[in-house]
């Protein structure tokens, strides 16, 4: 194992991938990227055939309801849009590279990296029947956890809890919350 | 002009010859020529072997599996949703209910990333206890997981071994939390409260009987003639498989992988602890059976250290009455007993996350078992589906 500093693995990812790297940092000691759905597969092949940095472990891939989260301040304040967050791990060189794929909510669609992690098969799934986010490329998109008829894609800030719309919640953060029908 | 075929002369003894070659070769080729048919084999949602509802469904061609499709979400709770709706304080109890046989460990990483948002010290009293719990609940799953493999290839003996060695560090754990399963101990900045008097003796009686007991399990299975025989060459999972569907822990270990987070990417005060990562090079379910019980020994040296070392001090650090986590985003990863459990927060400012991604090993893991159970026969997807060692609620969440 040759253990690098956060900050030569950022370097590295800087080399590796060059302008396909929208604004590489460092996160709590992970390299923070981000990058368009159309370079995606070339990034995440990069990423792990790269020998400086090898992330050969696929960790996860997800997805991320952006639209009520607001970046930025006053005039500049703006809501995001859908993303799918990829999280992958270099066990040669304890490398930490968390990916960010912007995705808009009117044409939520992706390309595919099963082709690169075998293991991207069910988190596809997965975040498609969560977010609605189609990966195109993928063998077999069909439902995972849910029910081969469920309307709906659950993770969405748009879907609310049937039980909280009509009663309030009894675990609500505070009493006066509860009576208003409770956070979110 | 045209050729047609040459008609050599032959002798009576080389016609014989060709003969018994022919016959030879057409009872070589027998087995094709009886037509098999694909059939579908159904196991489960419930099956003992299946530790829960778990469904996979088998195509096989006489004893041998085609294809086999994992079918997983019978007991799907939706945590990820459930999540944003709750109080950080609340959400401890939830994710402490995803693996139910290591429900300590999986406190862990949610209040590590509140500490690292919130930028919350913690005392080294609770750190080390930490330590000395997650390592006990280890200890209690492996164990589990000893018990049940063996049950599952036919041997009763070691259930009732594991669970007698279970119970005194599972009196232990009682004796602190007031729970056997799910713990709810670990919260934002500390521990619930203080260990009670006489938690470390208890829990050093329990660790030493494993200690010194560890041998007999060697005997028990992993020496045994039968045993080796059914899992030896077994299910074999390649290095690179493995990296390519992100599994982690004792699984991946027996997979000639030396990846343990505790070591690579050490949280809580694990550099401080003199431990070895155990791994085996074939990837067979003997591997990776070999390597869970050996990493119990390792496990019991940590809390015996852990304990040994033990600070005093407070157990809680400096918590705002109100956690309420600033904006911001981090990816927490520990190591659980079967593999690496994390937990990707992003917070923006409220007391409820905005979005809690959880990545449980177990799911990972699984995700792998249709490419292992390939070509294998209907006698050893038992023994594959038990050395993959998964609990359902870690991959339903």
């Amino acid at each position: 194992m040759l253990r690098v500093t956060p900050e030569d693995a950022l370097e590295r990812v800087r080399s590796a991938l060059g302008d396909l790297a929208v604004e590489p940092k460092l996160n709590f000691g992970a390299v923070d990227l981000t990058c368009t759905r159309e370079n995606l597969v070339e990034v995440a092949t990069k990423l792990r055939d790269n020998d400086e940095l090898s992330c050969r472990f696929f960790s996860f891939l997800s997805g991320v309801d952006r639209t009520g989260f607001t970046v930025g301040e006053g005039d500049d304040a703006a809501t995001g849009e859908l993303e799918v967050l990829i999280h992958l791990y270099s066990p040669v060189h304890v490398i930490s590279v968390t990916l960010h794929v912007p995705v808009p909510v009117e044409d939520a669609n992706c390309p595919s990296i099963t082709s690169v992690f075998s293991g991207a098969i069910w988190h596809e799934r997965e975040t498609w029947e969560m977010f609605g986010i189609a990966f195109q490329g993928h063998p077999n998109l069909v439902h995972l956890y849910l029910p081969e008829d469920f309307e709906g894609t659950p993770l969405r800030k748009s879907f609310r809890l049937p039980s909280r719309m009509t009663k309030p919640w009894p675990g609500a953060k505070d009493p006066e919350e509860a009576a208003a029908g409770g956070g979110r | 002009m045209t050729t047609g075929p040459t008609v050599e002369p032959v002798d009576a003894s080389e016609v014989a010859r060709r003969a018994q070659h022919e016959a030879e070769e057409s009872f070589g080729e027998s087995e094709p020529r009886l037509d098999t048919e694909e059939m579908i084999l159904n196991v489960g949602p419930q099956h003992p072997a299946t530790h829960g509802v778990f469904r996979l469904l088998a195509t096989i061609d006489g004893e041998k599996l085609i294809h086999a499709e994992p079918i997983i979400g019978y007991m799907h709770r939706g945590y990820e949703k459930l999540v944003e709706q709750r109080d950080y304080r609340q959400i401890t109890n939830l994710v402490s209910r995803m693996d139910w046989l290591s429900g300590i460990n999986n406190e862990l990483p949610l209040a590590l990333a509140l500490e690292k948002l919130m930028e919350i010290e913690v005392p080294p009293r609770a750190t080390y206890l930490r330590v000395a719990m997650a390592e006990m609940n280890r200890i209690l799953n492996h164990l589990m997981f000893f018990a049940s493999f063996g049950a599952e290839l036919g041997a009763i003996t070691p259930t009732f071994y594991a669970f007698r060695e279970r119970e005194d560090i599972q009196l232990a754990l009682e004796m602190a939390t007031g729970g056997r399963m799910h713990f709810g101990f670990f919260r934002p900045g500390g521990l619930k409260e203080d260990v009670p008097a006489g938690f470390f003796d208890q829990a050093l009686k329990g660790v030493r009987q494993v200690i010194e007991r560890l041998n007999q399990y060697e005997d028990l299975l992993i020496g045994n003639e039968i045993f080796k025989q059914r899992t030896i060459d077994v299910g074999v999972l390649e290095k690179e498989v493995a990296y390519s569907y992100g599994v982690s822990g004792p699984i991946a270990r027996g997979s000639d992988i030396d990846f343990d987070v505790r070591k690579d990417d050490p949280y809580l005060s694990y550099e401080d602890f003199d431990f070895e990562v155990c791994s085996a090079p074939n990837g067979d379910c003997f591997d990776r059976f070999w390597v869970l019980v050996h990493e119990v020994a390792e496990s019991a040296k940590i809390v015996e250290q852990a304990i040994e070392g033990m600070p005093s001090g407070p157990i809680m650090g400096k918590v705002p009455r109100v956690v309420q986590a600033p904006k911001g985003e981090v990816y927490v990863r520990t190591e659980n007993p079967l593999g690496e459990l994390g937990m990707y927060l992003i917070s923006d400012g409220d007391r409820t996350p905005y979005r809690l991604k959880i990545r449980t090993p177990s799911y990972s893991n699984v995700s792998a078992l249709s490419h292992v159970l390939k070509d294998t026969y209907v006698s050893d997807m038992i023994a594959i589906l038990g050395s993959f060692f998964f609990v359902l609620g870690d991959i339903d969440r």
